[in-house]
């Protein structure tokens, strides 16, 4: 199958602290990536290295860095900024200040398209009125004479999905798409992600803190601790033979509906590091139930004969 | 929206009215006979006496104002005793002067500071930026009386470039105008363009920290769109309130420029009544000036609305 993303053994650094430490993840066409981890894990400065999206003062190294078919490692700012502006689509985890407020939603959501299409304004807003109606607003003329706050926060996201599809994408990456918004506009946003996934097949790289949510909608995963990945493979495999201690205790601490009145829910105890990412040893010896004295200084990556399991630990 | 414009002017007007009323009776109340003082020491006590009675100062103070009311809405403001005109020919007269070296000193102010500004914040701890800071030192530790005086040395006495003193009209010459108006401007937007290119910095830096920012960048758009259409657009609103308060302080007469530079101005007028004690001339003038901030904050307000229909909104309740 062809890949949408490869990236190998990325690094990201501010100043002398590692942030994010050979983290490798592979994106095939028309699959749902679900890219889970706690706060601070380094999910979204991973999708950001993808997307050329870096804040300033962090630095990155990679071996490869492939996004919709181009080598973005190698390529000129120039020609990074186009190929990414065409081919990925993002969708971002707040809503409110990802759409300029002071300019109407028909004044924003043309403007890539009309840009790297070459395209009129006014065949710009025929297509934003025809994806405004395919995420579910009733009338789309209305919503671009809108401006961002004058918007719920589902609808607002909405027209960020809208957005991001503009130049049909081979890649959309949503970094935590539902955090912002009620449950009830959760499962509608996911809903539509998995529609958009199957009818346009275009592939989703979805970053999430929420392991049940990722469960339901993603083809593979991966699981990201402290800035490296510690587990990836297909979302079935995965659920069903986790390999990593981290792995297993979130897989064991999703919240079901079966729990009894007053019964605590379990946690992992103790914090991410966030110093001496860099370390040689496994970064969850401190919090793993199963820590072994070597975990500190050495640790073992797995890669099954299909390249379609990886996990890096000392257990067998 | 016009709810909105409505309402400010509602304000406006009460504004006025209070300033008018402060006006007239400070200026009333400081001691010193205006009789007395236009016929001087010399004068008789029934001579002063008369001149009293026939300005109408004798009359009750509140009677005073409402008559000097009465006539400020026919736009007229009463007569100068140092020129011997009507006030409102004496301001009719200085507006061209003033509000030609006001407007050019901020149209120079503008672009400089939105040039700097902009390159200094998306350039940051560049060259560029830390010219731009220098700008803004030098701008506001200048005294404009000696930026003013070693421009006239250079540019009027030494190499004869531009005239040292006087205002030319503009349909006189456009020339002549331009060459008259150009180094008092260019003091008074020294003066001004510090604070301006502060503000446009600091406004732009913050708008280039927005999330939306991160969305211009993905979709890969030019440089242009994405700092103007983007990074300028949410950075306006404080500069444009802040260059509405400028161009009201210098329309409002620039004392020590138009001196300098012998430009019979605004600022020129007002500091003859204050030293003659032109009371007149003096309430008519504070008037004049008063409107003039109040309208141009008005014009400003609007315009920030137009920018950000947010404000719009709240009026209504939305």
């Amino acid at each position: 199958m062809n890949k949408t993303v490869e990236l190998k053994n990325l690094y990201i650094k501010a100043g002398d602290n590692t942030l994010v430490n050979k983290a490798s993840l592979m994106i095939e066409e028309g699959e749902i990536f679900g890219l889970v981890g706690e706060s601070g894990s380094g999910k979204t400065l991973t999708a950001k290295a993808i997307i050329n999206l870096l804040p300033k003062g962090l630095t990155y190294s990679a071996d490869e860095i492939i996004t919709a078919g181009k080598n973005i490692l190698t390529a000129s700012n120039k020609e990074k900024k186009e190929h990414i502006g065409k081919n990925i689509g993002y969708i971002p985890q707040n809503t409110v200040f990802y759409l300029h407020p002071m300019l109407k939603i028909k004044n924003q959501i043309a403007d890539g398209y009309i840009y790297h299409m070459h395209k009129t304004k006014k065949e710009a807003l025929e297509k934003a009125e025809a994806l405004l109606s395919k995420v579910g607003f009733k009338s789309p003329k209305t919503v671009l004479n809108y401006y961002p706050w004058q918007l719920s926060g589902g609808m607002r996201q909405r027209c960020n999905i809208a957005m991001a599809l503009m130049n049909d994408p081979k890649l959309i990456i949503a970094d935590e798409p539902t955090t912002a918004l009620d449950t009830t506009v959760q499962r509608q946003v996911m809903e539509l992600f998995k529609a958009i996934n199957e009818e346009m097949k275009l592939s989703i790289l979805l970053i999430s803190h929420d392991l049940g949510l990722v469960k339901h909608y993603s083809h593979s995963l991966g699981v990201m601790y402290a800035g490296q990945i510690v587990e990836s493979g297909y979302t079935k495999t995965v659920f069903s033979r986790p390999k990593h201690p981290y792995t297993q205790l979130l897989i064991k601490i999703i919240p079901s509906l079966e729990i009894r009145k007053n019964e605590p829910l379990t946690e992992i105890p103790g914090f991410v590091k966030d110093k001496g990412r860099d370390s040689n040893g496994c970064l969850f010896y401190n919090r793993c139930p199963e820590a072994m004295d070597i975990c500190e200084v050495k640790v073992k990556e797995h890669m099954d004969d299909n390249e379609d399991h990886y996990y890096r630990c000392n257990l067998e | 929206m016009l709810s909105y414009i409505l309402d400010r002017l509602k304000s406006s007007i009460v504004v006025l009215f209070v300033v008018s009323i402060i006006t007239f009776f400070v200026l009333m109340i400081i001691p010193g006979n205006p009789a007395q003082l236009i016929l001087g020491t010399d004068a008789t006590p029934e001579a002063i006496a008369e001149l009293h009675a026939a300005m109408g100062l004798d009359r009750p103070l509140y009677q005073q104002y409402l008559s000097w009311l009465l006539e400020l809405f026919k736009l007229d403001m009463g007569k100068s005793y140092v020129y011997g005109e009507s006030v409102t020919v004496l301001i009719a007269r200085s507006i061209p002067v003033t509000f030609s070296i006001s407007i050019f000193a901020m149209v120079m102010a503008v672009f400089v500071a939105f040039l700097f500004g902009m390159l200094s914040a998306i350039k940051k701890n560049s060259i560029t930026d830390y010219f731009s800071r220098s700008i803004m030192q030098l701008g506001a530790a200048i005294p404009s009386f000696w930026i003013g005086m070693v421009l006239i040395v250079y540019f009027g006495v030494k190499y004869k470039i531009l005239p040292v003193s006087g205002f030319i009209p503009i349909e006189q010459s456009f020339t002549g105008f331009m060459r008259s108006i150009f180094l008092p401007s260019l003091v008074l937007a020294i003066g001004e363009v510090g604070t301006l290119l502060r503000i446009v910095r600091s406004s732009m830096l913050n708008s280039l920290k927005q999330d939306y920012m991160d969305m211009a960048k993905v979709k890969g758009l030019n440089a242009g769109k994405i700092y103007i259409k983007y990074a300028l657009r949410g950075a306006l609103t404080a500069p444009l309130t802040i260059i509405g308060m400028q161009l009201a302080k210098l329309a409002g007469g620039t004392v020590v420029v138009e001196t300098i530079f012998a430009l019979p101005g605004l600022g020129r007028l007002v500091l003859t009544a204050v030293e003659h004690r032109d009371i007149v001339l003096l309430q008519g003038l504070v008037m004049f000036i008063t409107s003039i901030v109040v309208i141009i904050t008005l014009i400003v307000d609007i315009f920030v609305m137009f920018l950000n229909p947010r404000i719009k909104s709240f009026h209504q309740g939305e």
